[in-house]
């Protein structure tokens, strides 16, 4: 019987220049399966207390999910870790595209980088033989130009993972790239690879990857894709951002099925909630400190998702998507093709800078793929300096020139322009905003809009608490993409694990706001879940069509031959939440210096707007979710019995 | 089981230059050797071989068949989601995902990008979960067998 798993992993020393094929143990994909998981094993066993996450001691791990090839729908996602130089602590990113399954092709679950190459190569993997090239020609090339280079010259079949300029200037806030402008780009691990002189990962492999029953596998998914081409009727744009309005007035809370949103981004994409987030106060305004008064209708019209769609040529679907939320957009100007802006990049570009000009947002979001570097923390990092612009804590001289204002659309350009350059205050604001808020002191700090270094992105948790808490309390802090109220709802989760809440049909929205046991197992159970799932290689959309109808557990069975239950897998998951969070102690981060930026959790609450009055207890929901993975509830760290039980050293 | 080769083997070569997975090694004119692990038995040096040298992953020969008539892939496009499956499990790399949307929808389609790559090996028609890639003879191949079938039935008749 075949394994979904290839059994092996390749670890490359960048300064020895040897690279090596490796074994783990059956056990480690039982405990850990592959991904998140693998690579978190890897990385806590072998990353040296302390290690600089710039130095040659860390290390940088390309894997794929263990679901990834086998049949299964919604399991392209390849997950980026190492430790990560904007938190300090353990990081990981993950991203769609065609990288995930060549990974597997190549014959490996994972690839991983250690040491620091004396000159820039590449890693070149065709059918199983790797080889580390000359990168010196691709250096200071854009991330799409050398991906396109490096198709022409080792075939359109290979897929590319790849750092842009931001990367290769040890910018904190720059990712990976691949498939034209994919990225992966939190927790700063482009400036890893940058640091590590690695400027590709070229990967051409015909392996194929086994089920133990691929028959079953098959069945599942056409199961799944019932599901995710179910009809269901959807308003026009204008109607949806109206719906939106509604959902603002309403004192009450509807739990939302996710048939509703895999809707919403088969239509639009991401994007399509732009308007709908502006107005009902899901969407952050004018750096955390607007609310949907600032930035009404009339001014969000401008990214109403069907302007952006009217630019799409044709939807994009990653690998093993029959979803396809992405699309290939006509850019105009000088890049004639662009991926459709997320509704992350468009809100941290618009809203919370206040810029109403989509054409710029169009343009920026190609520059920032292209030089490789996340969207969410340029834009925080420009809405910061605005911030400081206005508030005169920053002046003229200190922003050569450039006149930061709220919407000013010019300089908000030639800022992203600079901070990828990294000339003059591009530098400054090039390593992320806590860093930026060090360097210019003056009470910037309290402008800069993070949880523990990392940007927060475009949900506001004083909206849906739950991202508040997962903000605040997982080992990668100010992640959107793990958990939050509307996700527990959408997952449908205590419809297959057991002991889990059901929420209730209809409540309001004050409800949210009062920290329960409830509330706090709802919390847990996501970041188990999506622990679960990027262990798996699974996105996080597929999930939202609920946990029934996209049968993530019964894939795993099949894939591995197993009979696990929900409740087993959900424990793997809280292995690898307790794993990550002991890298994180393993490396000094105290879990309580994560908590999000005081504005961030509404203290104090805002005057007007969706949001006001609301506020977040983050202390009432930490000692409650670090609980329930067995960490010491008052500090955050595993406790010793926890780690013995679950076999870690 | 991957595939193996027999002494029958001459090295002509033919099956190292259509192999995509590069398993297959040897000198000319000598005896070549599959590497069992790089091997994804998808059966192309089986089809080229003119020694019938090569066995199959169950351990029974191969037929040499002229490469004009190898099945191809072809798209049922309403069944088709636009997964991308089809086209990561082509091993020869020759179905691509179309740059436009098909008609009337805004997905785009796998479609033989290359046919003369193709190698026949159906991972695509087996991957894809919707049933939306058949694998099919070529026109000219079916006609050709059909003509052949009826005047072996006619002679079997006569």
């Amino acid at each position: 019987m075949k394994k979904p798993y290839m059994g092996k992993i390749l670890m490359v020393d960048l300064t020895g220049r040897t690279i090596e094929e490796e074994a783990p143990s059956e056990q480690v994909y039982e405990q850990y399966l592959s991904g998140v998981g693998l690579g978190a094993y890897i990385l806590y066993n072998r990353v040296p207390a302390g290690a600089d996450p710039l130095g040659p001691d860390n290390m940088l791990g390309f894997c794929s999910g263990l679901l990834t090839g086998t049949g299964s729908l919604f399991s392209g996602r390849w997950t980026l870790v190492g430790k990560s130089p904007l938190t300090g602590g353990w990081g990981d990113a993950n991203c769609g595209g065609t990288f995930a399954p060549a990974i597997k092709r190549c014959g490996f679950d994972a690839v991983f980088f250690r040491g620091i190459s004396s000159e820039p190569v590449y890693l070149y993997i065709k059918n199983g033989r790797a080889t580390l090239e000359d990168a010196g020609d691709l250096w200071g090339r854009d991330a799409v130009e050398t991906e396109e280079h490096l198709k022409e010259r080792h075939g359109r079949k290979a897929a590319v993972a790849v750092i842009g300029q931001a990367g290769e200037k040890v910018s904190l806030i720059a990712g990976v790239c691949n498939d034209g402008g994919r990225i992966a780009a939190r927790s700063g691990l482009g400036a890893v690879m940058g640091s590590k002189k690695l400027k590709a990962v070229v990967l051409d492999g015909v392996q194929r990857v086994g089920a133990h029953d691929p028959a079953e596998m098959k069945r599942l998914s056409r199961q799944c894709i019932k599901w995710v081409n179910f009809p269901l009727p959807l308003t026009s744009a204008r109607v949806f951002a109206r719906v939106g309005s509604f959902l603002r007035i309403t004192p009450l809370a509807f739990p939302q099925d996710g048939l509703l949103y895999r809707s919403i981004l088969k239509k639009w994409g991401t994007g399509g909630m732009n308007q709908a987030s502006v107005e009902m106060g899901d969407a952050p305004v004018k750096n955390w400190d607007g609310s949907n008064r600032d930035f009404p209708p009339a001014k969000s019209k401008a990214i109403s998702p069907a302007i952006v769609t009217d630019r799409q040529i044709v939807r994009y679907h990653c690998y093993s998507c029959p979803l396809g939320c992405g699309g290939i957009c006509v850019s105009g100007g000088k890049y004639q093709r662009t991926h459709k802006p997320e509704y992350e990049t468009v809100l941290a570009l618009s809203s919370l800078c206040m810029n109403e000009d989509l054409d710029s947002i169009f343009y920026m979001n190609e520059l920032l793929n292209r030089a490789g570097m996340d969207s969410i923390s340029a834009g925080s990092a420009v809405a910061f300096a605005i911030e400081c612009y206005e508030k005169g804590i920053l002046t003229r001289e200190d922003t050569d020139g450039l006149e930061l204002r709220w919407g000013n659309t010019e300089a908000i350009v030639a800022l992203i322009r600079k901070m990828i350059r990294r000339e003059g205050i591009g530098d400054l604001l090039a390593d992320g905003t806590r860093i930026a808020a060090g360097k210019i002191g003056r009470g910037s700090i309290e402008f800069a809009v993070q949880a523990g270094g990392q940007e927060l992105p475009m949900h506001d948790g004083r909206n849906d608490p739950g991202f508040n808490a997962h903000y605040s309390l997982e080992p990668t802090p100010g992640r959107h993409t793990i958990g939050a109220y509307l996700y527990y709802e959408m997952f449908q989760l205590w419809k297959r694990v057991k002991d889990l809440p059901k929420p209730g049909m209809l409540y309001t929205k004050g409800d949210r706001y009062t920290v329960d046991a409830d509330k706090i197992s709802m919390v847990a159970a996501c970041s188990k879940y999506m622990n679960l799932a990027n262990a798996a290689g699974m996105c996080l959309f597929g999930l939202f069509v609920g946990a029934t109808r996209t049968p993530m557990f019964e894939w795993l069975n099949a894939a591995t031959g197993r009979q696990t239950t929900p409740e087993e897998y959900m424990e793997i998951g809280g292995r690898i939440q307790t794993l990550r969070q002991a890298f994180n102690v393993k490396h000094g981060v105290e879990p309580r210096d994560n908590f999000a930026t005081a504005r961030a959790l509404g203290k104090p609450p805002q005057k007007e707007g969706a949001n006001r009055g609301r506020s977040v207890d983050i202390e009432a929901f930490a000692s409650g979710y670090w609980e329930q993975f067995g960490w010491d509830g008052a500090t955050g760290k595993p406790t010793a019995e926890t780690l013995g039980k679950l076999g870690i050293e | 089981m991957p595939y193996s080769i027999t002494e029958k083997c001459d090295g002509c070569g033919a099956c190292v230059r259509v192999c995509p997975a590069d398993a297959i090694t040897g000198e000319k004119k000598k005896l070549y050797k599959i590497d069992g692990e790089l091997c994804i038995e998808c059966g192309a040096c089986g089809r080229v071989c003119p020694r019938a040298a090569l066995l199959d992953a169950a351990g029974v020969p191969c037929v040499m068949v002229k490469r004009s008539e190898w099945p191809k892939p072809e798209l049922i496009v309403e069944n088709c989601t636009a997964c991308g499956l089809c086209v990561d499990a082509c091993p020869a790399g020759c179905l691509e995902m179309s740059e436009f949307p098909r008609s009337g929808g805004f997905d785009a389609y796998p479609w033989l990008s290359e046919p003369k790559a193709c190698i026949g090996c159906g991972f695509c028609s087996l991957e894809c979960p919707s049933d939306a890639l058949v694998m099919k003879k070529p026109e000219k191949t079916i006609k050709k067998e059909t003509a052949a079938a009826r005047v072996a039935s006619e002679a079997a008749r006569s």
